[in-house]
């Protein structure tokens, strides 16, 4: 289980990538993954493609990320999820509010 | 060297035996003597001598028809046959030279040159000797060697099978200059059904080049199955042909990865001649140049797993190749190029990569080709993975277990995980793992938040109370020292159902509340709405401390 953040070379792409487990033992983590970026963006990436399980939390901790970012980021995207991870997120109503492939 | 040397004398004439004969015993040489053909060839096969003194005219068998035969009998190691001859006219000499003589000795015999002529003879006899020695092992060496490559290609056959077919999206060309390939092209699928193709160059050819393809197709196979980023591949290849390779051996490797829609492609690159992206509609070719150094040489510090991404569509076909491609030769040492290949690749005569082959060998004309070829077109399209498609079977055994937890073990454990593992050996549920995670993971996290440590889920409605519910849950459930929560799992397999009862010590809620309430919720009700999607049924008891849901194996989405 980890939570790594990187940012591109332009400063314009931030990749939030999750391994294992997204539960609710990441909500401090995950939080000041985009609370320490600094000034507007173009792209948060959320990179679930060593996802294999996330909970409910984690779902909340990706709602509290867009509404604290409305503004200063042009696009979420939740990216690379595996078919199941996929499914929890469209039954959530997810795809209207992220980009999600 | 043999210490003796020993000389075969043959002679009709007695006195010319006995003077020879003395003469060569005073120098320290063994001696035979024969004194016609047939006896000095019966001779010959018993006593193996290393040097010949060979009379021409003779009974039964004379020197020019001897000679030969002996020639013969002595096989690939060299016999010096000397003539004894009072012959001076030059055909007579010429013929003994026809015959196989080695030099004369004529007649009357002078001492010194009879010892001068028989150690430089010996001395070339030696070195054939020698020779002949070495050829012997060489072929040894060179069977065994043959006998060794077999098996190894069979193992390198065994590792590289592993390839994914995807005839309608990739065509491939693969060239070894030699029986083992430097080259190396693998093509798998990841569990999200993206396409994975890594097409590596090994420094040199042959054998030893392509011993690295073992480890880095594992390695590389093992890292699509967890769907990694290709930079993440890169890094995990890198490490291990650092470990593995001597420093002047490396590997120009592009991985690539395209998304299962067809429609976004990665791209590391390191060391590789540069890429194309071909459009058939319009012929316009855009050049991915590798950005990077090749594989096997910096350490993990130095080493950058910087993507290339890029937004493809159908039309276009991404072509791959290794430098062998555009340094193919043809008879005036002339390289093929690459204007001579992008000019093909955008030419619509030219869509279909055998074309392109065949232009190559015309251009090569038979030259041999001294570097391995490997040249590859992938479609940027949709990904049609049949893999899903499966037919699934599920258990016909009945599964039930249970597990209470008492208030230490909830403490010191995260259960879920666990059972999900455990339900998971079920068949038929491995398949369904987040999705079972997640069911259990709310019950059980409903079960130990409201009805265990009575958190209240409205504090949650600000993005500041979100991370102080759980920073309460930490506090609270380290407080925790008496109650339970019980996990029963039930598998029917008539109705191929799994049922998760979970109850907690708790004081229950109002069961008629909490289901109106559901509607309006946003956000923390989220988990009970999905819950509600995702299970066949979710039912409490009335008290409020005990949730049943029903999960149906055999649906699939």
């Amino acid at each position: 289980m980890s939570l790594s953040t990187s940012t591109s070379a332009d400063g314009q792409i931030v990749t939030i990538e999750i391994k294992g487990k997204f539960d609710f033992n990441f909500v401090q983590d995950f939080r000041s993954a985009y609370s320490s970026i600094e000034g507007a963006i173009d792209v948060i990436v959320v990179d679930l493609r060593e996802t294999e399980y996330m909970d409910s939390s984690a779902l909340g901790m990706l709602l509290n990320m867009q509404k604290s970012m409305t503004g200063r980021v042009n696009k979420i995207k939740i990216a690379n999820c595996k078919p199941q991870i996929k499914k929890i997120l469209q039954i959530s109503r997810f795809d209207k509010k992220f980009d999600i492939d | 060297m043999k210490t003796h040397l020993k000389v075969l004398v043959v002679d009709d004439q007695e006195i010319n035996r006995k003077l020879l004969h003395h003469m060569l015993n005073h120098d320290g040489f063994d001696v035979v003597l024969a004194s016609d053909g047939l006896q000095a060839i019966e001779l010959y096969k018993t006593e193996q001598p290393d040097l010949v003194l060979l009379d021409v005219v003779m009974p039964n068998l004379d020197g020019y028809e001897t000679a030969p035969i002996l020639k013969e009998l002595a096989g690939e190691v060299y016999l010096p046959i000397i003539f004894i001859t009072a012959l001076e006219d030059q055909d007579s000499l010429s013929r003994c030279l026809d015959v196989g003589g080695d030099d004369f000795l004529s007649k009357p015999f002078d001492r010194v040159i009879l010892q001068a002529k028989i150690k430089a003879h010996s001395r070339i006899r030696d070195l054939s000797q020698k020779t002949f020695e070495q050829k012997k092992e060489l072929d040894f060496y060179r069977l065994k060697t043959e006998r060794e490559h077999q098996i190894v290609e069979h193992i390198f056959d065994r590792a590289l099978e592993g390839n994914y077919q995807v005839p309608h999206l990739l065509e491939y060309h693969l060239s070894p200059a030699s029986m083992f390939n430097g080259d190396l092209m693998l093509v798998a699928l990841g569990p999200t059904g993206n396409l994975y193709i890594m097409m590596g160059d090994f420094t040199g050819h042959g054998l030893a080049a392509a011993i690295g393809t073992l480890p880095v197709s594992r390695a590389f196979y093992s890292m699509v199955q967890k769907g990694l980023a290709v930079g993440d591949i890169a890094i995990e290849v890198n490490e291990i042909l650092l470990k593995l390779l001597p420093d002047d051996m490396f590997c120009a490797a592009s991985i690539i990865e395209l998304h299962n829609n067809g429609k976004s492609l990665s791209v590391w690159a390191g060391g590789t001649p540069d890429m194309y992206l071909v459009n058939d509609r319009n012929g316009q070719l855009m050049t991915i140049h590798s950005q990077h150094m090749a594989l096997g040489i910096l350490d993990n510090q130095e080493f950058d797993s910087d993507l290339l991404n890029f937004s493809v569509h159908k039309h276009q076909r991404l072509i791959m190749f290794t430098d062998g491609v555009v340094e193919i030769t043809d008879e005036n040492e002339q390289m093929f190029g690459y204007e001579r290949l992008t000019n093909l690749l955008t030419s619509p005569d030219y869509r279909e990569l055998p074309l392109i082959i065949e232009e190559l060998y015309d251009f090569s004309a038979g030259v041999e080709q001294d570097d391995d070829i490997s040249i590859l077109s992938l479609r940027c399209a949709e990904v049609n993975s049949s893999l899903e498609q499966v037919e699934n079977s599920y258990s016909n055994l009945p599964h039930h277990f249970n597990l209470v937890l008492n208030a230490n073990s909830i403490k010191t454990s995260d259960p879920v995980l666990e059972v999900i593992d455990m339900i998971t050996h079920i068949k038929g549920a491995e398949e369904h793992r987040s999705t079972l995670f997640l069911i259990l993971s709310e019950a059980y996290n409903n079960a130990l938040e409201h009805g265990l440590l009575d958190l209240s889920s409205s504090i949650k409605d600000s993005e500041d109370g979100f991370v102080d519910y759980y920073l309460q849950r930490d506090y609270k459930l380290n407080e925790l020292n008496s109650g339970s929560i019980t996990i029963d799992v039930k598998y029917i397999p008539q109705e191929t159902m799994l049922y998760l009862t979970i109850t907690d010590s708790g004081k229950g809620f109002d069961v008629t509340r909490k289901t109106s309430d559901l509607d309006n919720y946003e956000k923390h009700g989220r988990g009970f709405l999905i819950l509600n999607e995702l299970a066949a049924s979710v039912q409490y008891n009335d008290k409020g401390n005990q949730m049943k849901i029903g999960y149906q194996l055999n649906v699939s989405d």
